[in-house]
């Protein structure tokens, strides 16, 4: 009998057992092997809706509690209850995490779709990877144990070390490395501030039990700190290193200015599947980092920190906008556009308010859709003429209406026009940080300005104008071409036609849910919405806690000052 | 009743757009026109007949009234769960005198620019897709006049800008119209940028954005005496982003570009609707600009000299379109100057040139579309003259349409011109300021913050207050300035009239033999366009001075003295001698071939060459902004290469290679090192727990 509580482990095995089968049975050709693939994750998409449909904001418990995290699945797993280190293979779903699951899995049948031509070395073990990769993301977001998100969390980085890695561009080699070095060594330092909350909180309860459940955590220590002035202390010494630790890895992944240099070469060099899942989902892991450890755990430490935070996402949203702006290469200017659109994601969550903590999240999902349609776009696009080079391009809208018109819906969705999801999102982040600092806020209005004008003018470059089009395979150098189409020579036209109904299918789920979220939020807010909440809860406990330690700190020195007015002779 | 009339308005658009979207291509093909011919015409029927509903008391017992939609984004507090809500956003439709007079006008025009685009469009490639843009538009901009909330005014002032980026680019394959479509759009958000910055401080100091609690004037009260920069500052936000749609000076040099779109567009979007959102909007927020008499004289300042500025400019255009597109700058800049003179009267009249404006401009640049049809697509004015007499009935409608744009006396332009320049010229004199009813309030500022609600209220509904506006010499110098305007107008107007339409018949190689006149479908809507240049003004402004009083029905206790006051017959002198003036100039000058112009140009050879430039504007722009910041991406590629990727990372990346080599040396293979070491080594260890113990 099927039951909701199975969901979370079913999306997690579902893949897994995917790519099983996919090993095995690899001896039956690329057309089994892709078909499998594309079945699987059809499959576990239908789970996701499940499980979107099943998610109730406002189911209570026996005792008449919000219960918000839901279909919740737990197991022993290393350690016992009552003394001793506890892990538990603990799975859940709240409000938090059910978009951003939903994502992955719906991220994954462009990541298929659009594979399909353009990995044929392998594929067995290119699709194979990609599944493993799903599990990780979904294992992530849907972990309530610290040592499960931690070991889902790293496992995320092999699969796409080793899609980077072999099935990359040129430079793929140098690529993996860098990205799997760069993230590895950051989220190392992640993982000593989680332990230091296992163990804080231990110390701070008295229990001689360790408990990794990050739920049981981010109660237990709030009300420790409510009634405990000996954990207050404590917490107010200890939580900005927490903070700091933290941050290192959930930086870098998400990638906050000046951690960025990764991205960019990592997106160049990866095949079109794994730019999509980079740019759609992994970097999410980082801001839901953020939201899910570093808010409602150490809150203080995040108003102690907030200028510095803001103003690294300012800084990489007006800095991103502008490489984006000086970029020959599409995949890298969308990169680029990667680092100001999450600067906006940190900007909302850092705004520690409901609005623009709802603002980052609703971004972090705009974001994976309409980044991930932009990057399966332009592989469409290297599929066809194998350059990225924006300057070979020109005019393709005559030749591709179809295509034009659906990058134009997801630029639009890029740059923030209302009615299209970008939009919701970047709204609420700055109506949130408006409240906040304005001035962080309005600063940030003018990367929306830069946006538009680099997205525009790369829909200009390549899309309008007069028909040229790059060379083909084989044709070494692009511009060779260039010259007889300059010359009005419409003959040599190749013969590559407009997408085509694989290529449709994987652009049209995200279109439809670009306008979505765009014409009705609501529906997406709502369910995010109590969970929220409750993190605000907590950051407004923290932020009690913040100003006392403040008022408290202020008192000290202002009677270190007073008690050295009263003896000059010291 | 009006629930479901404003429903449907804007239903009819959007499925006209969906259906031409969805079966334009494959199955309507050459008879896209259809479903955005009908939607419209549907559209304006419901608009009049809610515009009847809205005008007479009986049928209409509220001024106002919100029709909710859906719930688009709600955020509750997570403090205090039984508060009211964070953020609560509601798409309604709010029906009042305003919206319900935009509605008929905007309906009224698109449905005659769509009938006349399904002649001028026709075999065009893309046939469905300028009407599903069309249609798209037409839905925006009436959501946009319907919206009940600053944010969906913002969501649609958008959409319409999404719309006119694809129209305007609606010929793609030219270079010019696709930068021209980018451009609009940018300096469109340039403009944005301080309306969504007034939204947010709307939001922050008010708690909604809802159009009902923000323009309200017991409420700005509140917000002006807790802080009394803050209306001001909202003020010139909101101002910013009219500034941009509106194409006011310096963001006005996106609409010339504009023509680049196929002539219906530049009538319906870039003269009669679209460009007129940013003083529907300013007039919307009357009560705010009202509490705010400093933001207020910016407006009209920057009103009076765009107008100015867009009219000289005009002088030396020689493409038809190009003209008309700075007349449509000016003209604009002209409503500006009526919202900001603070009376009622300014903003009445600034409607009501809203709503002829959009009349005579639509039928002339229409009529100048029937000219380039005819010309095979020339609209330099120097390849085409004389064409009186092939093109018959574009020649009796353009002079209807030029008269009107010169404001010759009893036609439409004449009375709502007029009104400005009265309301202006009103302004000017202090003591003569009978309607300026004001909220009480802002004038003395912070001594209102002890006044009790009771009196409060009392004040809001005192019959009138008299406003002492603070500049009344600046005021005077915007009257003058505006008379010339006016003067300058009639003249460049019938600098193009006499160059298109007089002198002797010259046509060029483009149009063939075959020069003739539109098509029944095209000629119609000109026709139905000049009555209206010809009688609405009158009939609005001076038969029944609707525009005087219907603000009443707007805005919450604002009360004009209701009193048709006489006219100001020195106004009326001015007006009538500066369009005389011009239009004799201009018949001397070019209605026959003469040599003055060329002389004049000669005589004023340094400000003609301004003039001919635009005043150089496009080239300050680049210059200030599009290559500095260009510059600085190439620099921050640079710093991206070289110092984080290269130094920060690289450094950083290089320490653990760096450690490593450091006790790389002891690893030096000799097997004496390694036992001298070992020796020494328990050296050390047993000195040490010798020592220890000791």
């Amino acid at each position: 009998m099927f039951q909701l509580s199975q969901i979370p482990f079913l999306m997690v095995t579902l893949p897994l057992a995917g790519a099983l089968v996919l090993l095995l049975t690899a001896r039956f050709g690329i057309e089994h092997v892709r078909r499998t693939a594309l079945m699987n994750v059809l499959l576990t998409f239908a789970v996701a809706v499940v499980m979107v449909v099943r998610y109730d904001p406002d189911r209570v418990d026996d005792n008449n509690q919000p219960q918000l995290i839901q279909m919740a699945m737990v197991m022993p797993w290393v350690g016992s209850p009552g003394a001793g280190p506890d892990i538990r293979f603990a799975l859940g779903i709240d409000g938090i995490s059910l978009w951003l699951i939903a994502l992955s899995a719906l991220l994954m049948i462009p990541a298929v779709l659009v594979s399909w031509e353009a990995v044929q070395d392998r594929p067995a073990a290119f699709y194979a990877l990609m599944l493993v990769l799903e599990a990780g993301l979904i294992g992530v977001f849907a972990a309530q144990d610290i040592i499960l998100f931690y070991v889902f969390f790293e496992f995320t980085l092999i699969p796409l070390f080793f899609m980077v890695g072999i099935w990359g561009g040129q430079d793929r080699r140098w690529a993996a490395r860098k990205f799997f070095i760069y993230t590895l060594a950051g989220s190392v330092l992640t993982f000593l501030g989680l332990i230091a909350v296992v163990l804080s909180y231990s110390w701070m309860s008295g229990n001689s039990e360790l408990t990794f459940s990050i739920p049981a955590l981010t109660q237990g220590i709030s009300q420790q700190l409510a009634v405990n002035p000996e954990a207050q202390a404590y917490w107010a010494k200890a939580s900005p290193w927490i903070f700091l630790a933290l941050f290192a890895g959930f930086a870098i992944k998400v990638p906050l200015f000046p951690f960025h240099t990764w991205l960019p070469l990592a997106h160049v060099e990866a095949p079109t599947a794994g730019s999509v899942l980079l740019a759609g989902v992994l970097l999410k892991i980082g801001s839901y980092g953020f939201l899910r450890f570093a808010l409602p755990l150490v809150p203080e430490a995040c108003f102690r920190f907030f200028d510095f935070v803001s103003i690294l996402a300012v800084i990489g949203i007006i800095y991103g906008a502008l490489l984006a702006l000086a970029q020959d290469d599409i995949k890298k200017l969308v990169a680029y556009s990667s680092v100001s659109h999450m600067g906006f994601c940190l900007l909302g969550l850092f705004a520690l308010n409901s609005v623009g903590i709802t603002g980052g999240l609703l971004q972090m999902i705009n974001h994976g859709l309409s980044t991930g349609a932009l990057f399966a776009i332009v592989g469409m696009l290297y599929e066809r003429y194998h350059t990225r080079d924006i300057q070979a391009y020109h005019r393709m809208a005559k030749k591709y209406p179809v295509m034009a018109f659906i990058l134009l819906i997801v630029v639009f969705s890029s740059i923030g026009l209302p009615g299209l999801n970008g939009f919701t999102g970047e709204i609420l982040a700055l109506m949130g940080m408006f409240k906040s600092n304005w001035l962080y806020a309005v600063l940030s209005l003018s990367g929306i300005i830069l946006g538009a004008w680099y997205m525009l003018w790369l829909v200009q470059r390549t899309f309008f104008g007069r028909l040229r089009e790059p060379g083909h395979e084989g044709h070494g150098h692009a511009a060779s071409g260039l010259a007889a189409h300059d010359a009005g020579d419409y003959s040599s036209e190749s013969a590559l036609t407009d997408l085509n109904v694989r290529e449709l299918c994987a652009l049209v789920p995200v279109v439809v849910l670009i306008a979505w979220i765009g014409i009705y939020p609501q529906y997406f807010i709502r369910r995010m919405e109590p969970s929220i909440s409750q993190v605000m809860r907590q950051v407004d406990a923290g932020f009690q806690r913040y100003e006392q330690f403040r008022a408290v700190s202020q008192n000290e020195r202002e009677g270190k000052i007073f008690a050295r007015a009263e003896n000059p002779a010291d | 009743m009006i629930e479901w009339l404003a429903r449907l308005i804007p239903l009819f658009p959007l499925v006209a757009c969906l259906t031409t979207l969805v079966l334009g291509p494959k199955v309507l093909r050459e008879k896209s026109h259809w479903p955005a011919i009908v939607g419209c015409g549907l559209s304006s029927l419901c608009s009049l007949i809610l515009l009847v509903f809205v005008a007479s008391p009986q049928l209409l017992p509220q001024d106002e009234r919100t029709i909710p939609l859906y719930t688009w984004i709600q955020i509750p507090d997570p403090i205090n769960t039984t508060g009211p809500a964070l953020l609560d956003i509601t798409l309604a439709l709010r029906v009042d005198s305003l919206s319900a007079t935009m509605l008929a006008m905007l309906t009224f025009v698109a449905t005659l620019v769509v009938i006349y685009a399904s002649g001028y469009m026709h075999g065009e490639g893309g046939y469905w897709r300028f009407f599903t843009e069309v249609s798209l538009f037409v839905f925006s901009m009436i959501m946009l006049v319907l919206a009940a909330n600053f944010l969906q005014l913002f969501i649609f002032w958008e959409a319409v800008g999404l719309c006119s980026y694809l129209l305007i680019g609606f010929w793609y394959e030219k270079p010019e119209a696709a930068a021209a479509g980018k451009k609009a759009f940018l300096v469109n958000r340039i403009g944005d940028f301080g309306f969504v910055t007034g939204i947010f401080l709307i939001w922050d100091s008010f708690k909604t954005v809802n159009f009902a609690e923000v323009l309200d004037v017991q409420k700005i009260q509140e917000v002006a005496a807790g802080n009394s920069a803050m209306i001001p500052l909202i003020c010139l936000c909101l101002f910013a982003g009219a500034m941009g749609k509106s194409a006011q000076f310096p963001l006005h040099v996106w609409l010339p570009d504009a023509m680049e779109g196929p002539t219906p567009v530049s009538a319906l979007i870039h003269a009669a609707t679209m460009v007129t959102a940013g003083v529907y909007m300013v007039a919307r927020c009357t009560p705010l600009f009202m509490a705010a008499p400093s933001a207020q004289i910016l407006v009209a300042f920057v009103g009076g000299f765009t107008a100015l500025l867009a009219a000289l400019i005009a002088l030396t255009q020689t493409d038809l379109k190009r003209v008309l597109a700075y007349s449509t700058v000016s003209q604009l800049g002209y409503m500006f100057l009526g919202l900001g003179t603070g009376l009622l009267t300014g903003v009445g009249g600034a409607m009501l040139h809203l709503v002829t404006h959009a009349f005579f401009k639509a039928l002339l640049f229409l009529g100048a579309g029937s000219v380039m049809h005819a010309m095979g697509g020339v609209i330099d004015m120097r390849e085409f003259g004389g064409l009186r007499k092939k093109l018959p009935q574009t020649y009796i409608t353009f002079l209807a349409g030029s008269l009107a744009l010169a404001g010759c006396p009893l036609l439409s332009g004449f009375w709502s011109k007029d009104t400005i320049l009265s309301a202006v010229h009103e302004a000017s004199h202090e003591s003569h300021s009978a309607t300026a009813v004001v909220p009480a309030g802002h004038a003395t500022g912070v001594d209102e913050h002890a006044a009790t609600d009771a009196e409060i209220d009392d004040r809001a509904k005192a019959p009138a207050r008299f406003l002492a506006l603070p500049y009344p010499s600046v005021y005077k110098l915007l009257f003058w300035m505006g008379s010339f305007t006016a003067f300058l107008t009639a003249f460049y107007t019938f600098r193009a009239f006499f160059m298109t339409f007089h002198g002797p018949e010259k046509i060029p190689h483009a149009a063939g033999h075959h020069a003739h006149e539109s098509p029944a479908v095209m000629c119609l809507p000109l026709m139905i366009l000049a009555v209206g240049a010809v009688f609405l003004g009158g009939i609005l402004g001076h038969m029944t001075g609707l525009f005087d009083t219907f603000l009443d029905k707007t805005i919450p206790g604002i009360h004009s003295a209701a009193a048709h006051h006489g006219y100001d017959w020195f106004v009326i002198g001015v007006s009538t001698a500066v369009f005389l003036a011009g239009l004799g100039l201009a018949y001397v000058m070019y209605a026959v071939p003469s040599a003055l112009p060329e002389k004049l140009a000669a005589a004023f050879g340094p400000l003609t060459n301004l003039s001919r430039n635009k005043f150089y504007l496009d080239e300050v722009f680049q210059g200030l902004f599009v290559w500095p910041l260009r510059g600085l991406a190439e620099l921050s590629r640079l710093a991206d290469w070289l110092a984080i990727d290269t130094w920060l990372v690289g450094g950083v990346s290089r320490i653990p290679a760096l450690v490593g080599q450091l006790p790389r040396p002891i690893q030096n293979g000799l097997v004496q090192f390694y036992a001298l070491a070992m020796t020494l080594a328990m050296a050390v260890l047993l000195w040490a727990l010798i020592w220890k113990q000791g």
